[in-house]
């Protein structure tokens, strides 16, 4: 469980969060979304206390991340890949950090082999990929087995096998009932993994809701209909508030009218429909379409501080 | 993926929390586990008996004191241990912080312990102790290998002589304490080239600066309360007179100590307040 109030973190005059609460539940996976820029790593080095809030409290599992006696059991965390000196070995970089906690070897060696690092275990960090640099960030993570695991873009540079992995991993541990906070800008990554999702842009909260909610309410559903008489059933649908459009492949799209109205409505005038589905929008459209409105916010507010000059 | 796979095994929830002694632990595995450090450490122990077989080797032509003395064998014993070992401990000092913010370790090190103060005391601790202890056997590696050489000239002084041992032993000390000088030095820049060159002008350069400028009783003060004079305080035996005499330019052995632990100190409560309020 994370828990954000009024968490405001400003460098300078720019304000990178600006106030913003919101809690990350047990249980489900969190997506946590925004343009470059907008405020999530500074976020997520709030939350494990790297950086200072200018104003307001963030907490894990109840309280403050320094005030934990042993934050690698409370807080799992990948916020960069590679985050380990170039010359020391996987193993015995895992083995400092879980020093720290009176980790054993054999918890070292788990999460070694849980990440798939056993043939490179003891080779030097300098020499791995970004993929495997990933696999060491989330190895490091799974250290203190914790309850919450936050993870910065833990699929870049990964191939589809690690990529499905992760996707799996983070499933699983919620499925446990860990609280998993994830940020990723791969789209359909997203949408197959996430629960929730908090979308953040220029520092503010845009959505935070269950991702079903959060897609329907920032785009549009349609109906997309196939049959002989396109014409007819245009006419027999036509009313205010509904937009029909015709396709390039022959079917058309219908907004304003659900799939069942449409059927309702062709069986009454004798249509014969040949396809009839409801076509909800993609994450990717919600996510732009709420990202976009926040650019334009910005540009705006541009203006206003010039005038103010 | 099963449950059972991510789960810990071996040891109960309560047993694995932080601990001052197990983030030193750490330490020591970080510091052990680099071919950089590892060579510093290493370097310390070449340089200093090295420079000790040459001067033994070449103690002849150097001109021979008339009869043995406590004095000239320190001398010949402790110069390379400490004139370069201090310059070493100094860089592996710097290093041992500057390298974690470089290659992003020191997130990591942070997240595993959000006291900042304790990764600060306990890097502090163990690279003191690893430093003393290979400028110690540098040291008594120094005694035992030049002992032969000064015997030919019948020069040779035992380790049971007054002041012997706590002349080496303080030599030891004084390179451990450059290396924390030089870890304070480090988390205070942060960056290994500045803080190279930041540690090797406070141990280095000040004295030779203070030469330089012509001789007024405030620049012979600082002269003596240097770093690396401390060094040479440190590493002589005590003259049983003054603790400091500014006038005849003595600093007994205990006040070298004193002066080595405050410029160590001093730049590490300089480092440590950089690192507890900035973010990391």
């Amino acid at each position: 469980m994370i828990t954000a109030e009024a968490l405001v973190k400003r460098y300078g005059t720019k304000v990178a969060v600006d106030s913003i609460d919101f809690s990350v539940r047990p249980g489900q996976v969190t997506g946590f979304l925004g343009p470059n820029g907008a405020g999530k790593s500074t976020t997520m080095r709030m939350i494990v206390g790297l950086d200072r809030p200018t104003a307001g409290r963030v907490e894990v599992n109840g309280r403050p991340y320094r005030e934990h006696r042993a934050p690698l059991r409370e807080v799992g965390v990948l916020l960069d890949a590679k985050a380990a000196h170039a010359g020391r070995s996987a193993y015995k970089h895992l083995l400092s950090i879980a020093a720290t906690h009176g980790i054993g070897a054999k918890r070292v060696r788990e999460v070694i082999g849980l990440a798939g690092l056993d043939s490179v275990a003891g080779k030097r960090v300098g020499g791995f990929s970004l993929g495997m640099g990933q696999r060491l960030g989330i190895a490091t993570a799974l250290l203190g087995d914790p309850a919450t695991i936050i993870l910065d873009e833990p699929v870049n540079g990964l191939d589809p096998e690690g990529v499905r992995w992760v996707r799996t991993l983070m499933r699983s541990l919620a499925a446990e009932g860990r609280t998993v906070l994830l940020s990723s800008h791969l789209m359909s990554e997203m949408a197959q993994t996430a629960d929730r999702l908090i979308v953040i842009g220029r520092g503010r909260i845009l959505a935070d809701d269950a991702i079903g909610d959060v897609i329907s309410g920032a785009t549009r559903s349609t109906t997309r209909v196939r049959t002989r008489e396109t014409e007819r059933l245009m006419a027999t649908i036509a009313a205010p508030g509904v937009v029909v459009s015709l396709l390039a492949d022959g079917a058309i799209e219908i907004t304003g009218l659900t799939a069942e109205q449409v059927a309702v409505a062709a069986s009454a005038a004798g249509i014969v429909l040949h396809e009839v589905a409801s076509v909800s929008g993609s994450l990717e459209e919600a996510y732009i379409a709420l990202t976009a409105g926040e650019v334009e916010y910005r540009s705006s507010n541009i203006v206003q501080e010039g005038a103010v000059r | 993926m099963s449950t059972l796979e991510t789960r810990h095994t071996d040891v109960a929830p309560d047993h694995d929390r932080l601990s001052f002694g197990r983030v030193m632990r750490s330490e020591f595995i970080k510091i052990t586990s680099l071919r950089s450090t590892v060579g510093l450490l290493l370097a310390i122990v070449a340089l200093g008996m090295g420079t000790s077989v040459i001067l033994g080797l070449t103690i002849k032509d150097a001109g021979l004191p008339s009869a043995a003395s406590v004095g000239f064998m320190l001398d010949q014993v402790t110069i390379g241990t400490v004139l370069f070992g201090q310059l070493i401990a100094g860089v592996l000092g710097v290093l041992v912080i500057s390298a974690e913010y470089s290659s992003g370790t020191i997130q990591t090190t942070l997240i595993a312990v959000p006291s900042r103060l304790a990764v600060l005391f306990a890097k502090a601790i163990v690279l003191f102790l690893s430093v003393a202890a290979a400028a110690s056997v540098a040291l008594f590696g120094s005694w035992a290998v030049t002992y032969p050489m000064l015997a030919a000239y019948g020069l040779e002084i035992g380790l049971t002589e007054p002041g012997v041992v706590l002349a080496l032993v303080g030599g030891a000390v004084y390179v451990g304490f450059a290396a924390v000088l030089g870890l304070g030095i480090g988390t205070l820049l942060r960056a290994v080239a500045a803080g190279v060159a930041t540690v090797i002008s406070v141990i280095l350069l000040l004295p030779i600066i203070l030469s330089v400028i012509p001789a007024s009783d405030v620049v012979r003060s600082i002269h003596l309360l240097s770093m690396s004079k401390a060094g040479d305080a440190l590493t002589n035996t005590a003259d049983g007179t003054a603790f400091v005499d500014l006038a005849d330019g003595y600093v007994s052995p205990a006040a070298g100590l004193l002066i080595a632990a405050v410029w160590a100190l001093a730049f590490l409560v300089i480092g440590a307040v950089r690192l507890r309020k900035k973010d990391a």
